[in-house]
């Protein structure tokens, strides 16, 4: 995997989030494709693995990764001065062929990878609705950058629902009177959505998946999915991030 | 001195001869390592191509999770996913048009399935040698690996090398345990080289949700000083060459390998995390430092 090493823009905390800008020529990342990521001035190789994130925003030659910290491959990558080596943008991302209106979902804190869809579909005019949970809780501070982030978008709290997916989806609305539902969030989410379109409206659903190689060759980030009428799995980095729901077997 | 030199800093400084075939370089993907999506370049690099593991019949593969992240390392349990025998020799020019001589791996359940894949990949012209992959179930002997003792090994590489009838090269790839008693079998049995050492068995526990997470085999630089002495100990038992394979990140890495007694060494999980052709770079580095060529480290190691 050929990593770049880039320049850190910026590093902003907000709660448990950190977004991190760095300087990028190279390919443009589309919505809904990640990068790898690890920390450049980490010596050796613990943590193994690089850490595939979802591009957050690209403008001009500033990519914005936007994760939570987690664990200690998380924390290293947060910390100051860490540098940085990325990948280039990598995978199938969202598929914005149709026209609108659609709306993006995100549920828990994994929002990430909506602020660049949301981007590119206001520069082609295409309308749409925002829709993002801020789950039980989340930092204040994260909330806030939600608010500042996403300018028009909705944000549900979700904190005492019994059922939080189901608590965004009502929001939402009237499935059927969009054309394509994006959908970004936990495991919980991307289930609900999957199954309150089917049949209703089309959507697209961004799945985070553990990855080892992110090329295509070790079949780490398999995702269940039917083909002709047969369960088989498909490759999260290469054949994904993005699946549509119904291809999805679960 | 100069002569010397020059020819030191130059390709065939790098070559080595494994089993008759000349590879152009000491480094081989592992299998499962090196996918089709990403061979441009690979003939700078490489000195063989090795595709992912190949069986009879198509296999779907394990139930998500396949992965876990291990200290300085990786565990897998992918299952073998596969599109079977046939699919795959449809597939195989992407591999075989790269232009380095191709291996290909294979697992049966039974021996019966190792000796029918080697007859057909006999008369397959494309294909320079086989890599028996022994770290699949025995589904004869009660599921435990054909690694779980020298005869059952004995065994898988008698029938593939009868069914191959001298036309092509016989590798075995061997787990860590039991690996020298399994390598001699091997050789008695034919083989005509051994891979040393697959992914180690390995174990991941959720203490938060007090379950099993994952049930795999360890790989990466965790596992690096365990095949090392694999390597070095088989080296001194058998007479065939071994391929030396398990945690290789660096240039330094396959030296090592190389001075223990690897005749080649495969590259894995360090692919994912480093780019195999700056461990080459760093490889030739080393011997132009050392006044040394690849095919002069074996034995160069001192007591």
């Amino acid at each position: 995997m050929k990593l770049h090493p880039v320049e850190v823009l910026g590093r902003e905390e907000h709660g448990r989030h950190v977004l991190l800008r760095y300087r990028w020529t190279g390919e443009a990342p589309r919505p809904g494709q990640f990068v790898m990521a690890r920390p450049q001035n980490h010596a050796g190789l613990d943590p193994f693995l690089p850490r595939p994130l979802f591009a957050h925003d690209h403008e001009g030659e500033t990519v914005s990764l936007l994760f939570e910290v987690r664990g200690r491959g998380t924390a290293l990558l947060a910390g100051e001065d860490a540098g940085l080596l990325v990948s280039a943008p990598l995978g199938r991302g969202f598929g914005t062929e149709g026209s609108g209106p659609v709306a993006l979902i995100g549920g828990g804190v994994w929002v990430s990878p909506l602020k660049l869809l949301s981007r590119r579909l206001k520069g082609s005019g295409v309308g749409h609705d925002v829709y993002l949970e801020v789950p039980e809780g989340a930092p204040e501070a994260y909330a806030e950058f939600l608010r500042t982030r996403y300018e028009s978008a909705a944000l549900i709290e979700t904190g005492g629902a019994s059922d939080p997916p189901r608590a965004v989806l009502d929001r939402v609305g009237e499935l059927s009177g969009y054309a394509t539902l994006y959908v970004s969030g936990t495991a919980e989410t991307l289930q609900a959505a999957k199954h309150a379109a089917e049949g209703v409206v089309s959507a697209q659903l961004a799945l985070r998946e553990r990855m080892a190689c992110a090329n295509g060759s070790c079949y780490g980030c398999a995702v269940p999915v039917w083909e002709a009428g047969e369960k088989t799995y498909r490759r999260a980095c290469v054949e994904g991030p993005v699946f549509r729901a119904e291809a999805l077997a679960w | 001195m100069v002569a010397r030199s020059e020819n030191l800093v130059g390709p065939q400084a790098l070559a080595v001869e494994l089993c008759s075939i000349p590879l152009r370089t000491p480094l081989i993907p592992a299998a499962g390592t090196l996918g089709k999506e990403v061979l441009d370049g690979a003939e700078d690099v490489y000195g063989a191509m090795l595709p992912k593991t190949v069986t009879p019949r198509p296999r779907a593969g394990n139930p998500p999770p396949r992965l876990a992240e291990a200290p300085s390392g990786m565990i897998n349990s992918i299952g073998l996913q596969n599109p079977g025998l046939d699919r795959f020799l449809e597939d195989l020019d992407a591999f075989y048009t790269v232009g380095l001589p191709l291996f290909v791996s294979v697992a049966g359940d039974t021996v019966g399935e190792f000796a029918s894949m080697c007859e057909t990949l006999a008369s397959e012209t494309r294909v320079s040698a086989i890599e028996l992959n022994l770290s699949c179930p025995n589904v004869e002997h009660g599921g435990g690996t054909f690694c779980a003792s020298p005869s059952t090994v004995g065994d898988a590489v008698a029938a593939s090398k009868g069914a191959l009838a001298g036309a092509k090269p016989v590798f075995v790839k061997l787990t860590n345990d039991g690996v020298v008693g399994n390598a001699v079998a091997a050789e008695e049995a034919g083989a005509d080289a051994v891979t040393v050492i697959n992914t180690i068995p390995a174990l991941v526990v959720d203490a938060g949700e007090r379950r099993v997470f994952l049930r795999g085999g360890l790989s990466g630089p965790a596992i690096k000083p365990v095949a090392l002495r694999a390597v070095y100990e088989v080296s001194r038992a058998v007479n065939i060459p071994v391929i030396g394979c398990g945690g290789v990140a660096s240039g330094t890495d396959v030296a090592e390998f190389m001075l223990a007694g690897a005749t080649a060494v495969q590259v894995g999980a360090g692919g994912f995390v480093r780019e195999p052709g700056a461990m080459l770079a760093e490889f030739a580095e080393y011997l132009r430092g050392a006044g040394l060529r690849a095919g002069d480290l074996a034995g160069a190691l001192g007591t």
